[in-house]
């Protein structure tokens, strides 16, 4: 292993390693150990950047949240529908998915073994949709342009819908829907939920 | 500093606050200024990025107890 690597572009280096660690394995799963032979480092080196096990694992998600998905683009146009900000926002946050599939994993982890701290992360990635539908569709409810629903069980029902492609599509990928692309299969997902929520014509 | 209209986006995520401030925008007049309160961290580089894309003026933006605030001028 190269020693002329600066501090910062080691530092970056352990980060990655340690990503498809966790993403493979889950917090538990991976010890120093595994981390410092991948990188080809010393124990010694990696705690000079990280503390503990915890910390590097919390730097692993604060680097994805830098990457974190920016909806601003898409909510500013004007005169643009519920549906169409909708779209919008999966796109991205699908897009996200696809190229970072270890974010992914390191959820299923999370969601089993996970300590609070991971788990609220990967929560808050999912309130900014059950946040836009729970609002909006309150909203259009009041205007009296939706028939009246249970706005809670609607956004649970478009997070598990987004959820179980992103596992069909990013995961395992799934030979019975090898044919349609992600994107067309998240349209089609969209179409059906804002069939279900009925606008008044 | 005074403003004309304030928004509650404490608890939300981003888009929310970020389209709840382009209505509330919409209803003031040219040099009217809002007050947004919100707690997403995010909403710091957001609503950057929204005055960047809208052309309102981001007057301040400032941190004290876990909320953030920030001004809005309208252009």
């Amino acid at each position: 292993m190269s020693k002329r690597l600066s501090a910062e572009a080691r530092r970056e280096s352990i980060i990655e390693a340690a990503k498809a660690l966790f993403a493979q394995q889950g917090f538990h799963g991976v010890s120093i150990d595994e981390i410092v032979n991948k990188v080809g480092v010393s124990p010694a080196i990696l705690y000079r950047h990280f503390k503990s096990k915890e910390e590097l694992y919390q730097a692993v998600l604060q680097e994805f949240s830098c990457t974190r998905e920016s909806y601003v683009e898409t909510v500013v146009a004007d005169d643009i529908s519920f549906e169409e900000v909708l779209r919008g926002m999966t796109r991205v946050f699908v897009n996200s998915i696809v190229n970072h599939p270890d974010l992914l994993k390191m959820e299923m982890h999370s969601q089993l073994k996970g300590d609070q701290a991971s788990r609220e992360f990967f929560l808050n990635r999912w309130k900014s949709f059950t946040d836009y539908i729970e609002y909006n569709l309150s909203e259009l409810q009041t205007q009296e342009k939706i028939e009246p629903i249970n706005v809670q069980a609607a956004a649970l029902m478009y997070q598990g819908m987004i959820r179980e492609v992103l596992l069909l599509k990013c995961l395992h990928p799934a030979e019975r829907l090898e044919d349609m692309p992600i994107d067309n299969l998240v349209d089609e997902l969209i179409k059906l939920f804002i069939t279900t929520i009925k606008f008044k014509k | 500093m005074s403003f004309d209209a304030e928004l509650d986006a404490k608890g939300l995520n981003c888009p929310l606050p970020i389209l709840r401030a382009k209505k509330a925008i919409a209803e003031l007049s040219s040099g009217q200024v809002l007050k947004i309160v919100a707690t997403d961290p995010g909403s710091v580089k957001d609503f950057e990025a929204f005055c960047k894309q809208t052309g309102n003026e981001l007057m301040s933006s400032s941190e004290a107890g876990g909320a953030f605030e920030f001004m809005i001028k309208k252009s």
